[in-house]
């Protein structure tokens, strides 16, 4: 028992130093130029291309540290704690916020020579107008992926967001499981903005979900549920418009729609907290990811709407020609982005919890 | 009568172990799938185990997982079988309120725990990194251990251990040559149940490892909303490498005797 | 020997429970600790009526969890212990691997399994949490059996005891401490598991430990739940105050 024990444990050591590293390095001296050779980076989880940073660390000859989250809130309790990274990227709400509490810092934009290369609809978000913050990666809109086979295209175009609330599809519907994104669909189905903190109208949207979860009994899903949108076991879902970008290119008959009475649409920006170590080497990896063919490598695998034109206009021409939802709708003027509102994002989630836990 | 019996028991340890072992096929299965999906199956491919080779990233992650989960195993381990040793001889007060206390980190949903740890490096003002996450491990492991020792302590015959020092052992013998073989069994699944609780844990060491540190929990659950079989392939790996070490400590042996069998026979 | 681990537990068990203790006791403000005492967190978790319902409904499947674990547990662990002691060490470690494979792999191996199963979210939860705990209570009640004194058994046997007669006087009793931490080992941590129902209940069905970790994240409010994870721990603590005075009743020692 011991034996076998050890044996274990020495394979299982031995194991992952066996891997290959592609080699040969750059004489690049980072030290010189950026005054460090690490660089740590958190992101969110499988967001980023696969080659991207084996490519920034050839080229610098730098180590990149990379760790991932599964969402803002969770990024943001870990910087509360303490920790220091180099890059982060947060969601435009979380950009503003980090902002306002000073936890990011400013860019020297001089440093970040491929600025122009941002795309067009970007050019000036609400959340950070002049790029003096933040450094958009991806972005996309919220829509309803729908199984062709069971719904009527005509239908949804027609009814939008009011066709989750319809009991005739009791049990075919997911509904996205975070606090604003759940109560999104009420809120534009309803005619409020998204951001209203109105609280008669948040009530009619929680009564509103309270009636669906009744009537229709959705689920309440994140996008785990985009395997099962591919295997078709239900018929409408609300994903990020990059899942639905995975859904079709894996199941034809699946299709995308973005809501007539408006929708939320989002970017996640690259962003320096303010206790970074390595600021010089951040604008770099800031830069690196601006470049056309890190920004096409990143998008081709993400399979997320680029914030790089020049990649957008490529992919979608390409690779991403037959996927409606990788051509986000932008100029919109019912879709808005969500801003920083503590207590409103207290009041849904307050809210959201009682309809999850509901009946 | 005895072979209906031991045919019934036996099956119905090998149905458990079916329950126990279906879900692993299932990963094995998706290790080779083609696309990403973890629900169909598409087709056969090898490229997960070459993307999981090739990616440093999901390498450093199972190096830390597995120094982590080792070095809090042996460490907790220790700590965990002294520590109910001592306790099973101390006041029955001190004992109670221990062991109370020590059923904290267990019932806290982990990321109380989590959370905890965190404002606790934080205002000692401790960066947090390999220490911090090695530290938070052996905590909330070391319950385990006490739980998994203390009921077999309670059988034990406190005798022995006097004899042992009546016939001149000193203190230490009487511990590593009386008490601890005879808690061997239950030391053993304290050890294993602490190795799981460190390699199964996400959420406090999301929150006590720090920018440079990485486990396989951690990465897991970050991606596990846009998920690929990377892992799949990493779990079958470690089945298959368990599996070969079993076969080989079960089977060696047994060629052995044969040898040594067939030799007195001639 | 303990007084070691007594200063660990005050330490790095104790005092950040002190911490949490101040946010349940405190109003908003998570990186300032305003000392504002107050018991507003606790009104408001049982002014409303769903969140106590929350929390019987974990206790109730962790309960039920338990239950199974037991009986399906405890035969394993007894025909394990009877067998020889190389074979028992077989089926320790095939028992042992599966824990080698990430627990999140497991069950999102059980959600890919139990999509194509029309099972109600309850179901697929427990089937989950039995899954990941009936390891632990099979390994602690084969560890007080393994070692149980063969001589007793063929004692009661001598003395006219039919198999029956012997297991419930003479085996059980003897495995009850093991029983009891079993049960320990289960119960704790299925109160309060959160990705078990996260991914396999699909959302809707929201246990406490999904509650506080909503209130601790996505709220952002430590405050609140903080106060809902020591309402926990006090239920919570409660129950097992009544398991171990039976475990003192049936076990009839100390």
């Amino acid at each position: 028992m011991k034996k076998i024990i050890c044996y274990l444990l020495v394979v299982m050591l031995v194991l992952p130093l066996v891997g290959c590293n592609k080699g040969e390095k750059s004489d690049f001296d980072p030290i010189a130029e950026f005054g460090s050779d690490e660089l740590y980076v958190y992101n969110w989880g499988e967001y980023i291309g696969e080659n991207t940073i084996d490519e920034f660390e050839r080229r610098y000859n730098v180590t990149v540290h990379y760790k991932t989250f599964d969402s803002n809130e969770e990024m943001y309790t870990t910087l509360l704690g303490g920790d220091s990274y180099d890059i982060i990227v947060p969601s435009d709400y979380m950009v503003e916020r980090l902002i306002k509490e000073n936890m990011i810092q400013k860019l020297d934009i001089s440093l970040i020579t491929n600025i122009d290369n941002i795309a067009d609809n970007l050019d000036s978000p609400n959340y950070d107008p002049d790029h003096s913050y933040s450094i958009p990666y991806f972005q996309g809109t919220v829509g309803i992926v729908y199984d062709t086979t069971k719904v009527d295209p005509q239908e949804v175009e027609e009814k939008g967001w009011d066709i989750l609330f319809d009991s005739k599809y009791a049990g075919q519907v997911y509904m996205y499981d975070a606090d604003r994104d759940n109560f999104m669909p009420a809120m534009k189905a309803l005619g409020f903005s998204l951001n209203t903190n109105d609280p008669n109208e948040i009530q009619q949207c929680y009564d509103l979900l309270m009636k669906q979860r009744k009537e229709v009994n959705p689920g309440y899903v994140t996008d785990e549920v985009n395997d099962d949108m591919i295997n078709g076991l239900k018929a409408l879902a609300v994903v990020y418009s990059g899942a639905a970008s995975y859904i079709i290119s894996e199941n034809e008959d699946m299709a995308y729609c973005e809501p007539y009475q408006g929708t939320n649409i989002w970017s996640d920006a690259m962003c320096i907290p303010s206790n970074a170590k390595n600021v010089k080497l951040a604008h770099a990896w800031i830069n690196f990811n601006l470049e056309k063919e890190v920004a096409i490598d990143n998008s081709l695998y993400v399979g997320y709407t680029s914030g790089n034109k020049l990649a957008l206009e490529e992919l979608s021409n390409g690779e991403f020609k037959d996927i409606s939802s990788y051509k986000i709708r932008t100029g919109y003027p019912l879709d808005e982005e969500y801003h920083d509102d503590e207590s409103l994002k207290k009041t849904l989630g307050e809210l959201w919890t009682h309809v999850k836990a509901g009946n | 009568m005895n072979k209906v019996k031991s045919f019934f028991s036996k099956s119905y340890v090998w149905l458990i172990m079916l329950f126990f072992y279906l879900p692993i096929f299932y990963v094995m299965l998706f290790s080779f799938n083609e696309s990403k999906s973890l629900t169909r199956f598409t087709g056969f491919s090898l490229q997960w185990y070459k993307k999981m080779f090739e990616t440093r990233t999901i390498r450093e992650a199972i190096y830390y997982t597995i120094i982590i989960a080792v070095l809090a195993t042996i460490i907790s381990t220790i700590i965990g079988t002294l520590t109910a040793i001592g306790l099973s001889k101390s006041k029955k007060v001190l004992r109670e309120v221990v062991l109370q206390v020590n059923d904290l980190p267990m019932m806290n949903p982990d990321i109380v725990t989590a959370i905890g740890f965190m404002l606790l490096f934080t205002s000692l003002s401790i960066e947090k990194g390999f220490g911090t996450i090695l530290l938070a491990h052996i905590v909330f492991c070391i319950p385990y251990v006490i739980l998994t020792v203390m009921p077999r302590l309670r059988q034990l015959d406190d005798n022995l251990a006097e004899a042992a020092l009546d016939l001149g052992a000193t203190p230490f013998q009487a511990l590593t040559k009386v008490i601890i073989p005879q808690l061997k069994s239950s030391i053993v699944a304290g050890a294993l149940i602490a190795f799981t609780m460190s390699f199964d844990d996400f959420v406090i060491s999301f929150f006590t490892s720090g920018p440079a540190v990485n486990t396989v929990a951690i990465y897991v659950y970050s991606s596990i909303k846009r998920i690929n079989p990377t892992i799949n392939a990493l779990s079958t790996i470690i089945v298959l490498i368990v599996t070969i070490v079993l076969v080989l400590m079960n089977v060696v042996p047994m060629i052995k005797n044969r040898k040594k069998e067939e030799g007195f026979e001639k | 020997m303990c007084w070691p681990y007594i200063g660990w537990l005050l330490a790095f068990v104790v005092a950040p429970m002190i911490l949490i203790l101040l946010y349940a006791f405190t109003k908003q403000g998570n990186s300032v600790l305003m000392l504002n005492f107050t018991l507003e967190n606790f009104a408001k978790f049982f002014s409303d009526s769903i969140f106590p319902a929350v929390l019987w409904r974990s206790l109730k499947i962790a309960f039920m969890t338990t239950v199974v674990c037991l009986l399906l547990g405890y035969p394993a662990a007894y025909f394990i212990a009877k067998m020889d002691e190389k074979k028992q060490a077989f089926f320790i470690l095939l028992i042992t691997l599966p824990m080698w494979i990430n627990m999140l792999i497991r069950t999102y191996a059980w959600k890919g399994i139990l999509s194509f199963t029309d099972m109600s979210s309850q179901i697929k939860v427990m089937i989950g949490m039995v899954y990941n705990f009936l390891p632990f209570m099979i390994l602690q009640i084969h560890a007080s059996l393994s070692k149980l004194d063969k001589n007793l058994i063929v004692a009661a046997n001598d003395l006219g005891a039919n198999n029956v007669q012997t297991f419930l006087r003479v085996v059980l009793p003897l495995s009850i401490p093991g029983i009891i931490s079993g049960i320990t080992l289960v119960f704790l941590p299925a109160v309060s598991s959160f990705f078990i129902p996260k991914l396999l209940g699909g959302g809707e069905y929201v246990l406490i430990g999904n509650l506080i970790e909503n209130y601790f994240i996505s709220v952002g409010d430590w405050n609140y739940g903080s106060a809902i994870s020591l309402i926990m721990a006090m239920v919570i603590i409660i129950s097992m105050y009544f398991t171990k005075k039976a475990d003192k009743k049936v076990g009839g020692e100390e």
